[in-house]
């Protein structure tokens, strides 16, 4: 009985039947042909099969059958678009795990930022990729652009897809706009209520145009709910439609650019020809991009790990509290800066238009036909010039050229400012003895005698704001300024800071007094540093185990 | 080995080296959220704090000891232990704050002890009753005053801070004294004086001792005040109704005290 059944004959029967599945699920492969591409090895069969798939398969059919060996140098692409992509994907897939728990409702949304991060297991770990990967988009794109720039690669048959690149960035720098909002905090919420007011300086339309971003006058419920549909699906729709245009082009049309030495450089013919040899998509380049995925994810966790302080999440948005001092997000300095040179429907609204139909029409505007940077000097030192600009603008829109305040609430805001970590959050809650602390009058070292090891922390903190009323005094901003720090123990665990500057203002002739009171619990981290160093606490010990 | 093995072999080290990262990452991810949890409500007792500060202390006192005859105080045994069943709660305390907070009180549940502040007895805070606190803020009210649990139940004791001595000139001045007094015995819950109280339940006092000079023909304007303080049902000032001041200064105040405070509301020109 057991004789009678052939053994070849049934291994050879399994093995065509999963080569048969095997080829129907990716359209062409068989099993051994799958093998030898994920080995890199050569084709087994003939005619090639990894062509075959370009016409087969739908993933596949969108993908490049080859690139030109030339095209392919890092130092020419730097892989910039494909790290684009990436991280567009890393938002998708991170921000449809925070779409799950996110409730886009004025009341909701900042306790169900708070669930995510407190009580959803990777909640924080996804909210702080998803933020941070939102910055490297931007990041990303802007490179690309400028190495699709200095390249020279926007060129003639290149120029639409340059101007769907340029849609692009718009569209990003229009994502992260309103995903700002999503949080409902206090920066998010002041931030993108100075963002929508530029809108209002549009001529003509501006009322309007505010009025349909906020959805009243001002944001709120509707606002958020137009931030957060604008977020979720028009934009990222937008996004996929002229994405696909604008990949199309790239791997269907007219391939990545060539550098130019090998288009008008002065080099051997034989060099020029190596560097049109096809490199085939199946294996190396489809290898190569999944090595770069590999590669990407892994920095982008160690750094969002170990080197990032975490996604910012300040005091829940509060309409009738504008805070001292307000930011936008550095990928908008630039326009910020701009702000302060003029009017703001001029420098807000029509220079920045003008200029963004400028980026539009560069490929129209240049008609040098030489791609390579000695034979465009005029192209190359203006954009050279446009990015020290854009740099310098960017410095004039820090946040430390802001609106002048006195100097008796600056110096208390830099100790303790209204949101954020600051010097006072830094000193050890137990540093924080119940006291009063006169400036230039209490000990400078000291202040603890009661505690065994001191409290260097609380000194070094009476220090600094010593020394920053006394600069004041001798600059003259504090005429008689005395100065005081009272600790109170408020309630169990809670200690009440109070903060108090008095000054004679010369204008008036009166006495004034600026003070601030802090109430600090000993649970409370404010800094966002927790999930970052438990992270490494956690390596270090299990690791030693 | 081509480009290709290489990244085949750097791929898969990199991706064991995630999947680590990652394990161990999951394992402290349980003490990371109670953490953050805990850090999350202890911003909400430091927000809960300010707001209590800003908008509570004028009645309830500024570590919540309340006014006797006025408003009750919250930071108190009774209030964590028997409250709830005086006036037949069956939620949570919390919620039972959150509730009054938000609702205020049309009239008080213990007019013979706690008049509250007139009519009605506590406003409604909410911006669902026209009051101006959110939802969010009155829930951070509530927990800050849960935090006092264990010091108005005596588990935890706490130092009250030394109040400085006060410079000669001041120790001296009786319209300081008297300032003092004022605020101490909680003038300010109900009667306004710019600059240093907002109350409005009672009279504005801002410009005190002018208008005591002609409230009652042939009255000084300190016998008129003295009178107020010790007696306050023996003139009404128009617009305010009677029964509303507690009649008990008299016995609560030291003579000098009394006199003090007098020196300071003469010194309201």
């Amino acid at each position: 009985m057991l004789r009678s059944i052939n053994f070849q004959d049934l291994r050879q029967k399994i093995y065509s039947a999963v080569d048969n599945r095997v080829r129907i699920i990716t359209a062409g492969l068989g099993i051994h042909e799958l093998r030898a591409v994920l080995r890199g090895d050569p084709p087994t069969e003939k005619p090639n099969p990894r062509f075959k798939v370009h016409t087969t398969s739908f993933l596949f059919h969108i993908r490049p059958r080859y690139y030109q060996q030339g095209s392919t140098i890092l130092s020419h692409t730097f892989r910039l678009g494909f790290m684009t992509v990436f991280f567009y994907t890393v938002e998708l897939i991170t921000g449809v795990i925070l779409m799950i728990y996110y409730v886009p409702t004025p009341s909701g949304a900042y306790p169900s930022i708070i669930k995510i991060m407190s009580e959803v297991p990777f909640g924080n770990l996804m909210r702080d990729l998803h933020r941070l990967g939102a910055e490297a988009t931007v990041i990303f794109t802007f490179l690309h652009l400028l190495r699709t720039y200095f390249t020279g690669s926007y060129k003639k048959e290149r120029s639409f897809t340059w101007f769907t690149g340029v849609i692009l960035l718009g569209i990003t720098l229009f994502l992260s706009f309103f995903g700002y909002l999503l949080p409902w905090d206090q920066l998010a919420y002041w931030a993108v209520t100075i963002g929508t007011s530029m809108a209002e300086a549009a001529p003509f339309v501006g009322t309007q145009l505010n009025l349909v971003l906020r959805g009243a006058p001002d944001i709120g419920a509707g606002g958020l709910l137009r931030a957060y549909l604008l977020h979720v699906i028009l934009l990222p729709l937008l996004a996929l439609l002229v994405l696909s245009i604008h990949y199309y082009k790239v791997s269907r049309e007219h391939g990545i650019s060539l550098p130019a030495r090998f288009e008008e450089g002065d080099i051997p013919e034989e060099k020029k020809r190596e560097a049109k040899r096809r490199i085939d998509f199946l294996p190396d380049l489809f290898s190569h991009e999944i090595y770069l995925t590999i590669l990407g994810l892994f920095i982008l966790l160690v750094v969002t790990l170990f080197f990032y302080g975490g996604a910012p999440l300040e005091h829940i948005a509060n309409p009738q509290q504008t805070p001292l001092d307000t930011e936008a997000p550095w990928y908008f300095w630039w326009l910020q800066g701009m702000l302060k040179l003029g009017d703001k429907t001029i420098m807000g609204i029509i220079v920045p238009t003008l200029l963004v139909i400028l980026l539009f029409a560069v490929p129209y505007i240049d008609r040098n036909p030489y791609r390579s940077f000695v034979k465009r000097p005029v192209a190359v030192s203006l954009g050279v010039f446009g990015v020290l600009v854009l740099i310098l603008l960017s410095y004039m829109g820090l946040p430390i050229y802001g609106i002048e305040q006195t100097a008796s609430t600056r110096i208390i805001q830099d100790l303790s400012p209204e949101e954020g970590e600051g010097p006072l959050r830094e000193v050890p809650y137990e540093q924080l003895q119940q006291g009063i602390y006169i400036v230039n009058e209490s000990p400078a070292e000291n202040l603890c005698p009661e505690m065994d090891y001191g409290c260097p922390e609380f000194e070094s903190f009476f220090a600094l704001y010593t020394d920053k009323v006394n600069l004041a005094i001798d600059a003259g901003d504090l005429v008689n300024g005395d100065a005081v720090l009272v600790i109170e123990d408020w309630q169990a665990d809670l200690k009440k800071v109070t903060m108090r500057i008095r000054w004679d203002d010369e204008e008036s002739g009166e006495t004034k007094t600026y003070e601030r009171h802090v109430y600090m619990h000993r649970n409370s981290q404010v800094g966002y540093e927790i999930p970052s160093n438990m992270a490494w606490r956690a390596l270090i010990t299990n690791v030693a185990f | 080995m081509s480009r290709s093995n290489l990244e085949i072999l750097l791929g898969v080290i990199l991706v064991s080296i995630t999947t680590v990262i990652l394990v161990v990452y999951g394992f402290n991810e349980q003490d990371r959220m109670v953490l953050e949890s805990e850090n999350q409500q202890a911003r909400e007792i430091e927000v809960g704090a300010t707001l209590f500060e800003n908008n509570c202390t004028g009645c309830h006192g500024l570590k919540g000891e309340g006014i006797p005859g006025l408003c009750p105080p919250l930071n108190n045994k009774e209030f964590f232990t028997t409250r709830m069943k005086e006036v037949g709660w069956s939620g949570s305390l919390e919620d039972y704050i959150i509730s009054t907070v938000a609702g205020g009180r049309v009239a008080s549940t213990r007019p013979d002890q706690y008049v509250g502040q007139g009519n009605p007895a506590m406003p409604s805070w909410s911006d669902q009753y026209g009051g101006p606190l959110r939802e969010d803020q009155i829930a951070s009210i509530a927990q800050f005053i849960m935090n006092w649990e264990s010091t108005a139940l005596e588990e935890v004791v706490l130092e009250e801070l030394a109040t400085p001595t006060p410079s000669p000139e001041e120790a001296a001045d009786p319209v300081a004294r008297g300032q003092q007094v004022y605020l101490d015995s909680g003038c300010g819950g109900c009667h306004t004086i710019q600059g240093l109280t907002s109350g409005t339940v009672g009279p504005n006092q801002t410009n005190l001792a002018t208008n005591a000079q002609t409230r009652i023909p042939g009255m000084s304007a300190e016998d008129y005040i003295r009178q107020s303080i010790v007696d306050p049902s023996a003139y009404i000032v128009e617009g305010f109704t009677d029964g509303i001041m507690p009649k008990n200064y008299s016995e609560t105040l030291q003579p000098d005290q009394l006199s003090d405070l007098i020196a300071f509301l003469l010194s309201l020109k």
